[in-house]
């Protein structure tokens, strides 16, 4: 099942595997849910809202497919390494040429294309909606749609770590957990504010550790036509590039420390 | 087979058992009614704090129940108690300060006389207040908010203020100078009040905007209709030395003046006490401040 070859090969091969198998789990059913959650909007909306029903649409559409992508990522993203643990299926795998990271890298890679697959749909569902329902395919609602999907893939990383240290239930806990917080960064921020004795080094340490995922929304500004800078959008994707990258080679140096 | 096209057919039974039995329960329990409403969070600011990076969703939602509220309260509800109303506006602009239309139909919602709305005039007009503070480009937020200062208030001199403002505004008509001119000329007067409502409903896009301003021109052609058959009434009676006894009376004797019926055609009420007609109660068009 694990090529052999070159290692960019076997992470391809993980990657693959761990495709199909979420597709074998049934994780993309919920493109059912979303393609049922736009056609009741782009039904009703018109009549319950007073004219608000695009807007309706395209928040209703970007926020599903972060809860559901989010979804995806926690639970999905923290069974990756304990289940092959709990199932053993691991240890044949290891047997093979193929290095902790490796595994670790194309369970993330594997995930990532899941999600990559799902945000996909669900972007042409909220197209096809907006076209159905005599509304503009507006190229803008990308601008939110990208960064929903670099929340998507840090979360996974969040979850990929845990996942190497901790059981399977309390991995899901800690992400979510992580999740949550990095959503209120801002509060992390201005904690002096409401806790004026809060030492001014514990606010910044705690703000710039967690994972600050008020970054990728750009939901609001592109639902109200403002303009998303390409250079913003650079410096969302560096950080995620950086954040994922440390959270990744941190999993992978505490998995490959694992007694398994 | 037999065993597997009974459960089959069991399950088919109590599919089609549970319309019916909802059938039934529909009828024991009466029609429609009005659910008792409940907001169990009162502030727009834990609304976002719980759910961060969806405000927009929720304002949405909040939105949606505006609209729901006050059609079920309008439509469906007997006493029509609107409490809920400024709560569930206010949450929505707070989850979402720049949503508009909640600032525009909310204080029409808010600010009509009840029982067409809640009757909270100084609400409605705060609320406009806060969306012309939050979206300050807006020219349309600005005219409403001085249309309403002096439909609602009574305050010619504000709403004209309001109105030069707005005209200043990028891509504002050119008539909102006009009538701010207007206002500040002849603000008590009704013809100056079908001219905010004729610009209201010439200018406006969304049909229940310009419905409203509909209903208020329909309510000034009434009001213009009640005075004539008022006056004709007053004649009548300076000549046959009493007051008419009925509608049909004076139709009788001085034939149609005025039509007898508001245009959502409700006839008007005559006051045979007073020999005076008025606007019914059962019109659209009545409000409470009609006096008999």
């Amino acid at each position: 099942m694990v090529a052999r070859g070159s290692g960019l090969a076997r992470i391809g091969a993980v990657a693959r595997n761990t495709f199909r198998e979420t597709v074998r789990e049934r994780v993309l059913y919920n493109l059912v849910f979303f393609a049922i959650l736009m056609t009741v909007s782009g039904l009703l909306l018109n009549r319950l809202s007073i004219r608000q029903d695009e807007k309706i649409v395209k928040d209703l559409g970007l926020a599903a497919m972060e809860v559901f992508g989010l979804l995806i990522a926690v639970f999905i993203g923290v069974g990756l390494v304990g289940k092959e643990i709990e199932r053993r299926s691991l240890y044949p795998l290891l047997a093979k040429p193929l290095g902790r990271t490796e595994f670790l890298l194309g369970k993330f890679a594997g995930l990532a294309l899941t999600l990559l697959v799902n945000v996909s749909v669900m972007t042409l569902g909220l197209y096809a909606t907006l076209l159905a329902t005599g509304r503009r395919a507006d190229p803008l609602l990308l601008k939110a749609v990208f960064p929903i999907y670099l929340s998507l893939l840090l979360t996974v990383c969040v979850a990929l770590f845990f996942s190497t240290v901790t059981s399977h239930t309390l991995a899901a806990i800690l992400t979510a957990g992580v999740v949550v917080a990095g959503r209120f960064s801002d509060v992390v921020r201005n904690m002096n504010e409401v806790l004026p004795g809060a030492p001014g080094w514990l606010t910044r340490v705690l703000y710039y550790m967690m994972p600050n995922f008020q970054n990728f929304d750009f939901k609001n500004q592109v639902v109200y036509g403002d303009p998303v800078l390409t250079a913003t959008l650079a410096w969302v994707t560096l950080y995620a590039l950086a954040y994922g990258a440390f959270l990744l080679a941190l999993a992978a140096a505490v998995f490959r420390s694992r007694e398994l | 087979m037999g065993a597997s096209a009974g459960r089959i057919l069991v399950l088919v039974l109590l599919a089609a058992s549970i319309p019916l039995v909802q059938q039934r329960v529909d009828t024991v329990r009466g029609g429609y009614s009005a659910q008792e409403e409940a907001l169990y969070l009162w502030s727009g600011e834990h609304v976002r704090r719980l759910n961060p990076g969806l405000e927009n969703v929720m304002a949405d939602l909040y939105w949606l129940r505006t609209v729901q509220y006050f059609g079920g309260q309008r439509i469906f509800s007997k006493d029509r108690r609107f409490d809920l109303l400024l709560p569930l506006v206010t949450i929505t602009t707070t989850l979402d300060p720049r949503l508009e239309i909640a600032y525009r139909y909310g204080a029409i919602f808010l600010g009509e006389p009840w029982p067409t709305g809640a009757g909270r005039a100084q609400d409605a007009v705060a609320l406009m207040e806060r969306g012309v503070g939050n979206l300050p480009r807006s020219w349309r937020l600005r005219q409403d908010l001085g249309m309403f200062r002096y439909s609602y208030l009574g305050d010619g001199r504000g709403a004209a203020a309001v109105l030069l403002e707005a005209a200043k505004l990028p891509e504002a008509p050119f008539w909102l100078e006009t009538l701010a001119a207007d206002l500040l000329a002849n603000a008590d007067d009704r013809a100056t009040s079908r001219e905010v409502w004729t610009r209201m409903y010439e200018q406006a896009d969304e049909p229940p905007i310009k419905g409203n301003a509909l209903i208020h021109l329909q309510r000034l052609d009434a009001l213009d209709a009640v005075d004539a058959l008022n006056a004709a009434a007053k004649d009548l009676e300076a000549k046959l030395g009493r007051k008419p006894r009925d509608a049909r009376e004076f139709v009788s004797l001085l034939g149609p003046r005025a039509p007898l019926a508001d245009p959502l055609g409700v006839p008007f009420e005559y006051h045979a006490d007073q020999g005076r007609f008025s606007i019914s109660r059962e019109s659209w068009l009545w409000r409470p401040t009609d006096r008999p």
